[in-house]
């Protein structure tokens, strides 16, 4: 670079050869000159990123994701101990000790004094113990434990990098991959987690979309033990939601959908240090923000069917749910309490007649019609003015969503 | 390694993949219903659960596809890396099929007293017959013996 015609160089500037000098001899210490050889780890990342074969792997690692999932939290944890544990030791101990079956406590806490199990006692130390303890936190371990180690290979990244082109169309970026299927587990995390999001735009529609239509482990470890059958058809029915209103939402909200930038980290052993550390903290944060809801949501619902509210709320709604939805009255009740605890809910609809198509219906309208209690209260945290907007859309999308079900239903017959 | 250890790999690993793709479409079709159980041996593919033959199987097949994509100059790292890649695909099913064994032969059956299985009732689980993933494993850990008798992973280690 010259100096400006005029300018005087002070005595102290070098010249332009002293100052290549310089710059050699800087980047001689700090830049190491070698070649590149590919590594069989390099190429195996590049086809995990392409879509022709990253496509069929993500489609393996998602079956491996669930399949240890339910073998984990399913058959090892909940119905090889935990069934065990309190439908034939906890239950009976705690209705012969408990007093006075007929008391309005021994409702709320205990439940049905008849019951055999914990799943229909409903009561807030048998069912809400039971579901809390024995069917999510093995559910959310097992999750959070997959997901740490998705994270520290690097694997995560490039399926955010892959996934990136479809959440595009719907305004959104591959990152939301993360809360995504953070709300898998469980639905809370996942909304703190829309913070990786860059636009207001984005975070409003994802918090929105995970509300809607992704269901939490609980209601995903009931689901698998009430209608294994179905939750494949229910599991369809939600991520069509998913697109079809997140692309609505992505014409209508006002906003920009910034590209992803991303750095692809190369794949590597995780290590152990710090996936205990990610699996401790995120435990700890179920256990101590949604625990608390879930059995508090119990005690809700009991105290709302002690004062009649629920059967009131539930034949006030009944046409709704008989004329537009096309269910059997008797649901207007659990889809009322889905409020306070969709797992439950889940749990109650499967003591009511109803045709598969009837039960399939029921189960997505109870996932996308609100999001439960504690979910509620972490969107409350992210702001009031976008907590209102999203219960607006919820109500709009699960109205609309659930009276297509039902004409589709019609179309084909089966409703 | 030599031409003629080259095209015994390859050999090898086209047979891998074609059975791969065969198993996997089996695992599919029997799935649908289009055709029924198959019992060969030890191996076996039954069943209508969705998530275990139309998934799982779908899994098989894309691994034997890229195993077939990549059997030919199988010495070269690129074809060598799709080799390794559908093998992977493979040991995850299978994998995901033996963790299922371990957690269900650990808890005692439903109605027994007891928490833990007895270690005969434990060992019950592991007796065949066997998903085709599981059979096809200890074959597919041949793309392993590669790796380190090829010198891949010393490759990796220096850099």
């Amino acid at each position: 670079m010259e100096a400006a015609a005029g300018a005087e160089v002070p005595e102290m500037a070098l010249s332009e050869e002293s100052r290549w000098s310089l710059v050699d001899e800087i980047s001689s210490q700090v830049i190491k000159n070698g070649h590149y050889t590919q590594k069989v780890r390099d190429i195996i990342g590049e086809l995990t990123v392409k879509p022709l074969t990253g496509i069929p792997v993500a489609i393996g690692v998602m079956y491996a994701f669930w399949s240890i999932f339910s073998s984990f939290a399913g058959t090892l944890c909940t119905d090889g101990f935990f069934v065990k544990f309190f439908d034939k030791y906890f239950l009976p101990w705690i209705q012969s000790a408990w007093p006075d079956p007929g008391s309005i406590l021994y409702f709320l806490f205990v439940g049905d004094p008849t019951a055999d199990n914990c799943f229909e006692a409903f009561g807030v130390l048998t069912s809400g113990l039971f579901v809390a303890i024995g069917v999510v936190l093995p559910a959310v371990f097992i999750f959070y434990l997959m997901m740490a180690l998705l994270e520290d290979s690097g694997y995560l990244p490039r399926l955010a990098v892959l996934v990136d082109t479809f959440l595009h169309k719907i305004g959104l970026h591959g990152y939301a991959i993360v809360p995504t299927i953070l709300g898998l587990g469980c639905n809370v995390p996942a909304v703190t987690s829309t913070r990786i999001l860059e636009t207001r735009k984005q975070r409003f529609m994802m918090m929105t979309l995970i509300a809607l239509f992704i269901p939490c482990g609980a209601q995903l470890g009931v689901m698998l033990e009430v209608i294994p059958e179905s939750v494949g058809y229910v599991m369809l029915l939600l991520v069509i939601g998913y697109f079809v209103f997140g692309y609505i939402l992505s014409r209508i909200i006002p906003g920009e959908n910034p590209e992803i930038l991303i750095d692809v980290p190369p794949y590597h052993m995780p290590q152990r240090s710090n996936i205990l550390k990610k699996l401790g903290m995120r435990t700890k944060g179920f256990l101590v923000s949604a625990v608390p809801f879930v059995l508090f949501g119990v005690l809700i619902v009991n105290v709302l069917y002690l004062a009649g509210v629920i059967q009131w709320l539930s034949n006030a709604l009944e046409p709704l749910f008989v004329t537009w939805f096309g269910l059997p009255k008797e649901t207007a009740g659990p889809l009322v309490a889905a409020f306070l605890r969709k797992d439950l809910a889940v749990a109650q609809l499967s003591a009511i007649a109803m045709t598969k198509f009837q039960m399939i219906t029921a189960v997505v309208l109870i996932s996308i019609y609100f999001p439960c209690v504690a979910t509620f209260v972490v969107m409350l945290k992210e702001g009031w003015k976008e907590l209102l907007a999203a219960v607006l859309v919820l109500f709009v999308v699960a109205l609309t969503y659930g009276g297509i079900i039902h004409a589709v239903g019609i179309l084909l017959g089966v409703a | 390694m030599s031409q003629n250890n080259n095209s015994i790999a390859s050999v090898y690993f086209a047979i891998i993949g074609i059975a791969a793709v065969a198993l996997g479409i089996a695992d599919i079709l029997v799935w649908s219903g289009i055709s029924g159980g198959i019992d060969l041996g030890i191996m076996s593919i039954s069943g209508d659960d969705f998530f275990r033959w139309a998934w799982g199987g779908l899994v098989v097949l894309f691994g034997g596809i890229l195993i077939l994509s990549g059997c030919s100059d199988i010495r070269y790292i690129q074809q060598f890396s799709k080799v390794l890649l559908g093998s992977i695909m493979i040991w995850v099913i299978a994998g995901c099929d033996i963790f299922a064994m371990i957690c269900g032969g650990i808890p005692a059956p439903k109605d027994a007293p007891e928490f833990l299985n007895s270690f005969s009732g434990f060992l019950g689980y592991f007796m065949p017959p066997y998903a085709p993933a599981v059979i096809l494993l200890p074959f597919t850990l041949a793309a392993l013996y590669l790796y380190y008798r090829w010198g891949f992973a010393e490759k990796a280690e220096k850099d």
